[in-house]
């Protein structure tokens, strides 16, 4: 599982006018949790999106595992990703959900159940996702990511709408999962939070790479992650509309 | 195959595919009030007017029952992903993506060819049952020669389903995949019916209303659409309702972001 890793290589998306991602090249190793900042509409999203093969690069190339993701047929096996907790249908319960994701990748309903166990959403798996609140909607897609037992892990913003609890679990969790030996990309907003669960940090702005470090040497230069990321960010904080 | 399984699945997990299919199977009661209320009427009548008493043919008319909500279960079973984003994670859990378009279009299109022949038979059954010899006989002509019309009326509803699951996906709005369908049973025909001869006839053969009968070949000159064309080309017509739509969204999924 050690050469599991993302590999970005010159990554440029434009939508329509729109630069979204800009010649962005970086790595994700293995064995810790990478976490991955910038301002809202800096490209997040999007890359995580060209890296699922759900975009489709303008240039450059996205690798997992040495491959392009749209490459991979049976691809819950090698990378999880929770990209957005609210996309579920809401008439259908969380086990049917699940059910439904692993069947495409001959995943069993065992392990269904288990990974309801593992976010500990057992006792809710037959009621219904609409009903759910957005933390347990983020458990469930924790769940999804985690069917197939992948070496690659990516979360977009999981801690949204946790409670302490639940960001307490998220984090141990995340450790848990990188100190298996996997390859784990976080992103979110809350800088003491990513501080204390993630090692290696990746920050974009504009859709470019504005640094890749350490959460170590961030802290060693700056105050707090917060204000490192403050300060390397300050020029890179716009808005869609400022366009 | 376990993609199918997955597809199967998400139609069987949700409440509102067994309220559509209840929706369209509601033909048959519709059909059963409708014969009854006729049947009633045409005892009521005084006996010198009832040989010249007619019926339309309930199942030829309430099969619009079933097209509709089909037309909707298949639309939903495409754009209730789109709405709700499902569809990244169908489309990340399955990279090739066109598998799961495939897989969708065999499920609904075999509930269509389930629920289309229900609701049709449904309807002729219950209609020959009430009307008896009433309206001249309408409902006393052997079944087998009823046969073909009716198994090419119900084939419509299959066709409906599709035809809601390709536009669903092309268009990826459940709004819009809807009135696109409803504008072709409805606003459609009545454009093409107000167009000047021979255009009127010509386009109105190719209504989708129009092509059981000219694919059973008894198409009726009283027909408000047209039927000019032979047997072999309505089917083909009907089979591209289905088909085009389907296969330039399966095109169009491979290319598109999501």
């Amino acid at each position: 599982m050690l050469d599991a890793v993302i590999e970005l290589h010159q990554l440029t998306k434009h939508y329509g006018g729109t630069l979204a991602v800009d010649d962005l090249s970086f790595k994700v190793e293995p064995g810790h949790v990478t976490g991955f900042l910038g301002p809202n509409g800096a490209g997040k999203s999007t890359t995580m999106r060209l890296i699922l093969g759900l975009d489709a690069p303008t240039s450059g190339q996205a690798l997992v595992n040495g491959r392009r993701y749209a490459t991979l047929s049976r691809p819950m096996h090698e990378v999880g990703a929770l990209l957005d907790a609210g996309a579920v249908h809401g008439g259908r319960s969380a086990y049917n959900h699940l059910l439904c994701l692993a069947r495409t990748n001959d995943i069993s309903a065992t392990r269904v159940a288990e990974a309801l166990e593992q976010v500990g959403l057992s006792g809710v798996a037959r009621k219904r996702v609409g009903g759910f609140s957005l933390g347990m909607k983020q458990r469930l897609g924790i769940a999804a990511a985690l069917l197939g037992d992948p070496g690659v892990l990516m979360f977009d913003e999981p801690v949204n709408g946790l409670d302490p609890d639940g960001v307490r679990w998220i984090r141990d969790l995340m450790r848990s999962l990188a100190a298996e030996g996997r390859t784990i990309l976080l992103s979110s907003h809350l800088m003491s939070e990513m501080a204390l669960t993630a090692e290696r940090i990746v920050i974009i702005g504009r859709g470019k790479l504005i640094a890749e470090s350490t959460v170590a040497e961030l802290t060693a230069r700056y105050p707090s992650l917060e204000d490192a990321y403050m300060a390397l960010t300050a020029d890179s904080v716009q808005y869609g509309a400022a366009r | 195959m376990s993609i199918l399984a997955s597809e199967w699945l998400k139609v069987r997990s949700i409440r509102s595919t067994y309220l559509i299919i209840g929706l369209s199977l509601s033909a048959v009661l519709l059909g059963l009030g409708l014969a009854a209320m006729a049947a009633g009427m045409y005892d009521s009548a005084p006996p010198d007017k009832r040989p010249n008493a007619r019926i339309a043919e309930l199942e030829e008319v309430l099969v619009i029952v079933p097209q509709l909500c089909m037309g909707i279960l298949g639309t939903l079973a495409m754009t209730s992903e789109y709405v709700t984003g499902l569809i990244r994670t169908s489309l990340t859990v399955v990279p090739r993506r066109w598998p799961i378009l495939t897989a969708k279009a065999t499920i609904i299109g075999f509930l269509g060819l389930i629920v289309g022949p229900a609701a049709v038979f449904g309807t002729y059954f219950v209609s020959r049952w009430i009307l008896g010899d009433r309206f001249s006989g309408a409902y006393t002509t052997e079944f087998l020669d009823r046969l073909p019309i009716l198994a090419a009326s119900s084939l419509t509803v299959p066709v409906f389903a599709l035809l809601g699951l390709g536009l669903g996906a092309l268009l990826r709005s459940t709004a819009g995949a809807i009135a696109t369908i409803a504008g072709l049973v409805y606003v459609i025909p009545i454009i093409i019916g107000n167009l000047p001869e021979p255009w009127s006839e010509r386009l109105g053969s190719l209504m989708i209303g129009a092509l059981p009968r000219q694919i059973t070949g008894d198409g009726n000159a009283s027909s408000v659409f047209g039927s000019l064309l032979p047997p072999a080309a309505a089917g083909a017509c009907l089979a591209a309702y289905a088909a085009l739509p389907v296969l330039a969204a399966i095109w169009l999924v491979r290319r598109r972001d999501v």
